[in-house]
């Protein structure tokens, strides 16, 4: 494949320099025939703007400028950077050093990575980031919890039972006494924090204490959340007060009036009809039909690997970490099944199809089986931003297998992250063998459909 | 293209008498002050002289571009001067200079058709056959009918 450069001329009058530059490396580029795509950003906004796609692609890239370009988008990527005024001086042998540059290797993938996580989680906006905020705050009790809860059982699963002992303390801690208890409220609490600011956090945990405590589970707490935030947010600018008794809207009004809504929309309104979903719910998930079980597996599969950590993977990881809080464990472990899938899938056809991946990519493989033993499915980004159709679907298939298996296969899982470091953990996961059975399985399938469907590479 | 409106018969001077390359910055300032650009001088040569602090603009075979973008900008503009004696520039080839084109940008963003304009010419001087026209102007009259053919 032909090397691809880009370059990105800036200066800080914006009319002269970023021009003559990015005209010089285009002629250049012309002459040596390389293929060359330039973005400018001068005086008229920015020209000719990389893709998230295009930077995945290239090669190197130039950065030719003496102000910002927003290098943090190249992380990972070979950067060849000189001032502007290089640009025009040396076209050539700009475009040979960026040409000789070597490829990413594997700290270079992983930062790439990394990258990718950051960018999405800062260009989240509106309600999708108010859910991000409260379930990433919730995690780390469910992992606390749901491992402390495992913990107990390697006394006997009924060993907590017996008060006074390490396993009860054990269940107390982590169970719904403990950090288990404190879930939905903290789920709550923050995506009415994440909307309103200090003002909606009390009404928020309200809220989701009801949803806990009256069984509308996650549900009713994300439902409490988002009522909690949005009243503490419209009473914040709706209450006009005279400067001198302003002080008082933030310590008296707003907690009293948000929360007393919330509330009583929880008690009244809310509380019972989402209880009767929940409740419905549960006991479907509980005594699901295997042919059920594996119709939400690869539901559940196919979404983890669809946008790999963006938004539909995203709904559904809550949708398994929010039901572990009625204790519905099934979902949990396939969708981690499922999200490791795809790195790994994509580490075993570099191995088992050399022809198809460049020598850039096979390294990258490396990088990808350790974020996909680490449960990190934006692993498989950077294949599948460089080959989207053929990577997506592939990656889709095994999860969704996995995904299937797992739930077929009765596996629980008490933790919402870890990967295979969690496995190590007794108890952490029921059927454990199967577990990684079916793991393997859709490792082995996504690599094989990449493997037929992938061009050889010249 | 409509390149009069930026560039009007005052700020064109061929050809240029001026001792060095201080000199020939100030009078390009002037003219582009006499012919309405420049509403402030002193403001506008500041801009310039620090843009040339942080690296010549002397691109290399005979041109150079000073330019600068300041609140004594009226309204973006251009002067050309072709210089009587080639002038030292700290180019970035080295050579002295006998062409220079000065731009004068207004600190808050004008129409964007202007600065179109003065890019355009600004991605034309990388073209060697332009170059080679452009030091072979010798009257006003050519220098517009070169510039209309961008």
């Amino acid at each position: 494949m032909a090397k691809k450069i880009l370059a990105v001329t800036a200066c800080p009058t914006g009319v002269a320099h970023t021009y003559m530059a990015a005209e010089s490396l285009a002629k250049a580029a012309k002459e040596k025939q390389v293929e060359i795509k330039v973005e400018t950003r001068g005086a008229v906004g920015v020209e000719n703007e990389f893709t998230e796609k295009e930077i995945a692609e290239a090669h190197a890239i130039i950065v030719a400028a003496d102000t910002d370009v927003l290098e943090s988008r190249f992380e990972g990527k070979p950067v060849v950077k000189v001032p502007v005024a290089q640009a025009i001086k040396d076209p050539n042998g700009l475009i040979d050093r960026a040409l000789d540059m070597k490829a990413a290797d594997a700290d270079d993938y992983l930062r790439q990575v990394e990258k990718t996580k950051a960018n999405r989680s800062a260009s989240r906006s509106g309600p999708y980031k108010h859910l991000m905020t409260g379930v990433s705050h919730m995690l780390p009790l469910v992992v606390a919890g749901g491992l402390l809860i495992a913990i107990s059982f390697i006394w006997g699963i009924k060993a907590f039972e017996v008060e006074g002992t390490l396993p009860a303390a054990l269940m107390a801690i982590g169970g719904g006494t403990g950090a288990f208890g404190l879930m939905v409220p903290i789920l709550a609490g923050f995506i009415a924090f994440s909307i309103a600011e200090k003002p909606g956090l009390a009404p928020g945990l309200v809220g989701g204490m009801m949803a806990a405590h009256t069984g509308a589970g996650f549900l009713g707490g994300i439902l409490a959340g988002f009522l909690a935030g949005y009243s503490a947010l419209w009473l914040k600018k709706a209450i006009k007060l005279p400067r001198n008794l302003e002080g008082l809207k933030p310590i008296l009004l707003i907690p009293l009036l948000a929360t007393a809504f919330t509330g009583l929309m929880m008690v009244y309104v809310i509380g019972e009809p989402v209880k009767a979903i929940m409740d419905g719910l549960t006991d479907w998930l509980k005594s699901i039909g295997s042919a059920n079980a594996v119709l939400l597996g690869l539901l559940l599969g196919a979404m983890m690997a669809f946008d790999m950590g963006g938004p539909v993977n995203k709904a559904a990881y809550t949708f398994a970490v929010g039901l572990t809080a009625s204790q519905v464990y099934g979902p949990m472990a396939a969708v981690m099944a499922a999200g490791m899938t795809p790195p790994l899938g994509l580490w075993l056809a570099t191995l088992i199809a050399r022809k198809k991946f460049t020598q850039e990519e096979k390294d990258a493989g490396k990088s990808a089986a350790v974020l996909g033993i680490s449960f990190i499915t934006e692993g498989a980004i950077p294949f599948a931003a460089s080959d989207p159709f053929r990577v997506i679907p592939s990656i889709m298939a095994g999860s969704a297998v996995t995904g299937a298996l797992s739930m077929l296969f009765g596996a629980t899982l008490k933790a919402p992250h870890g990967g295979i470091f969690v496995l190590a953990i007794p108890n952490a996961v029921t059927n454990l063998g199967l577990y990684a059975l079916a793991i393997a399985i859709g490792t082995v399938v996504t690599a094989l459909m990449i493997s037929i469907l992938k061009k050889t590479v010249n | 293209m409509n390149v009069s409106e930026l560039l009007s018969e005052q700020a064109i001077l061929i050809p240029l008498e001026a001792a060095d390359k201080s000199e020939v910055i100030g009078k390009m300032v002037d003219a582009l002050a006499a012919s309405g650009c420049v509403t402030d001088s002193a403001a506008y040569l500041a801009a310039v002289t620090n843009r040339e602090k942080t690296g010549s603009t002397g691109i290399g075979f005979g041109v150079a571009i000073p330019h600068g973008k300041s609140a004594g900008v009226g309204k973006p503009g251009l002067a050309f001067a072709k210089l009587a004696q080639p002038a030292d520039w700290d180019s970035l080839d080295g050579q002295p200079v006998s062409a220079v084109f000065m731009i004068a940008v207004p600190e808050a963003a004008a129409g964007n058709e202007h600065l179109q304009i003065l890019i355009a010419i600004s991605r034309k001087l990388i073209d060697e056959d332009f170059r080679s026209r452009l030091l072979a102007v010798r009257e006003p009259a050519e220098l517009t009918q070169l510039l209309q053919t961008i």
